[in-house]
């Protein structure tokens, strides 16, 4: 008896990793020691050095797009078939002067082309040319006051459930020369799929920190009580807040 | 005659490395399912396809190694989910951790395990170093005549094996393969694989061929680390295996 169950185990043992993990997976303690580790890879890795620029025969031209789709949001799609023509970005909270732009300002205050690869948090990686404004000089006519420590990004979707889509970095990251605001990829203006008409490109980090369909950004000093409190739409699905690895 | 064989911190990092090898293999592989492809590049290019598994079609599972494609329904691209049906996962819910699919959990538990082989690899050599145990254990260019001598007495081909200290010459191979090459080789792979550590040492990704390729050479190490732990299993099966376990539990061996 004893042996037959020494046997069962141990070969439970080695084709049960999935279901032992799937259990383990579910308890709060364990999850917070698995997340424990975030800090040490964001202090350790953080936001040094520069992400690899390519050439132009580097570039995909056919991008593949990342996360979700042309949005179903009703307030995008009125946007979307009036050409943006009204849209404004919004830039405000902890800021000395809140701010609305326009598509019209911030082409011209677009002064950045990053030819960089996408590193999907699935595995894939694709390169686009970007071009627009970099995050920094955004911040830079807004003001953030001394309390700013995160940017949030409020973008024009939701999943279905009523959860908007929204992202956040901290200031040392939106302010890395290759944190962008892009409104063009592959030498033309955003489309819908790809995050149009302004979204973010975060080379340094994986792509699910590069919002698309931004309407709001908004400098804050916690993100704790926006949503699921975690800094992201991903970030309240389970995905790391410092997505450098 | 007993003799007292490995050091506690020994005993320690082969049963830590154990369950960690367990978890980050499967981990890894429900990492691998959100893009279940591997490219010899740097970007993703389906003309440069080393490996992919897929589902062509409902109940059908292909993998596809260099361009020939393979049946492999129910082992891999189309495998059980865990509940009892089956679905398009390269990698089934058995193997998997956690078993359904979850890629989020999937990279905490194998960024957690990661740092823990890691500590875990340093103490042991930091440790071994200071004992000079690590002198027994790594192979030295006068191994490399006994290599053949020791693999014919293993075939039955010898009745003694060679003369050698605590290890024998093709444990002192494989042992320094798997602890100097192999490790520290699928740690580096898996670095390179990260945006923020290639904008840190762009050459390390450079040098391995790219993002993709970096990801194709983490799979290549952890196939390697499987081959490895198969013939150590069967080693510990087939060479005295309470006296293997006991040592390795106990530290203490018995000599033939």
């Amino acid at each position: 008896m004893k042996r037959r169950l020494f046997l069962a185990s141990a070969v439970s043992a080695l084709t049960g990793c999935g279901p032992i993990g799937s259990a383990l997976n579910q308890n709060a303690g364990v999850r917070r020691t698995l997340e424990s580790v975030e800090g040490l890879n964001h202090l350790l890795i953080g936001t040094r050095g520069l992400a690899r620029e390519y050439g132009e025969g580097d570039v995909d031209r056919n991008f593949r797009v990342n996360g979700f789709a042309t949005p179903s949001d009703a307030r995008y799609n009125a946007l979307l078939a009036e050409n943006f023509s009204t849209y404004r970005l919004v830039v405000d909270g902890a800021v000395a002067r809140p701010q609305a732009f326009n598509l019209a300002r911030l082409e011209r205050m677009a002064r950045q082309t990053q030819i960089t690869r996408h590193d999907c948090v699935e595995g894939w990686s694709a390169i686009g040319k970007w071009s627009g404004v970099p995050l920094g000089i955004v911040l830079d006519a807004v003001g953030p006051r001394a309390d700013a420590r995160y940017v949030v990004f409020r973008c024009m979707d939701n999943d279905g459930a009523g959860n908007l889509y929204y992202e956040s970095l901290d200031m040392h990251q939106a302010r890395h020369p290759q944190t962008l605001l892009a409104l063009r990829l592959n030498d033309a203006p955003l489309d819908a799929d790809h995050g149009a008409p302004v979204r973010l490109r975060v080379p340094t980090q994986l792509g699910y920190k590069s919002a698309k369909w931004i309407a709001r950004i908004e400098v804050v000093g916690s993100f704790a009580t926006i949503y699921g409190g975690r800094g992201g739409y991903w970030e309240d699905e389970g995905y790391e807040w410092y997505a450098g690895i | 005659m007993r003799i007292y064989r490995y050091a506690v911190l020994t005993r320690a990092s082969h049963w830590v490395w154990f369950v960690a090898f367990f978890v980050l293999v499967g981990s890894g592989l429900q990492i691998f399912n959100a893009s279940p492809n591997l490219d010899a590049s740097d970007k993703s290019n389906p003309a440069r396809r080393v490996l992919a598994i897929g589902s062509p079609a409902e109940g059908v599972g292909t993998t596809t190694l260099f361009g020939h494609a393979f049946v492999t329904t129910g082992w891999l691209g189309w495998t059980g989910d865990g509940m009892g049906s089956h679905g398009a996962h390269a990698f089934g819910a058995t193997i998997t951790i956690p078993g359904y699919q979850d890629l989020a959990s999937g990279r905490r538990w194998h960024l957690f395990f990661a740092w823990i082989a890691a500590v875990c690899w340093l103490a042991w050599l930091v440790s071994s170093a200071v004992k000079g145990n690590l002198r027994e254990m790594i192979l030295r260019p006068s191994d490399l005549p006994k290599l053949w001598p020791m693999q014919a007495y293993y075939l039955k081909l010898r009745k003694t094996p060679p003369p050698h200290g605590i290890y024998n010459p093709l444990q002192k191979a494989a042992y320094t393969a798997v602890l100097f090459v192999i490790a520290p080789f699928v740690v580096l792979t898996g670095l390179a694989l990260s945006p923020g550590i290639d904008a840190i040492a762009n050459p390390l990704t450079i040098v391995l061929g790219g993002r993709q390729f970096a990801r194709l050479w983490h799979f290549a190490g952890m196939l390697l680390l499987i081959g490895f732990f198969a013939v150590h299993v069967f080693q510990v099966l087939t060479q005295g295996v309470v006296n293997q376990m006991r040592s390795m539990i106990t530290g203490w061996y018995e000599t033939p």
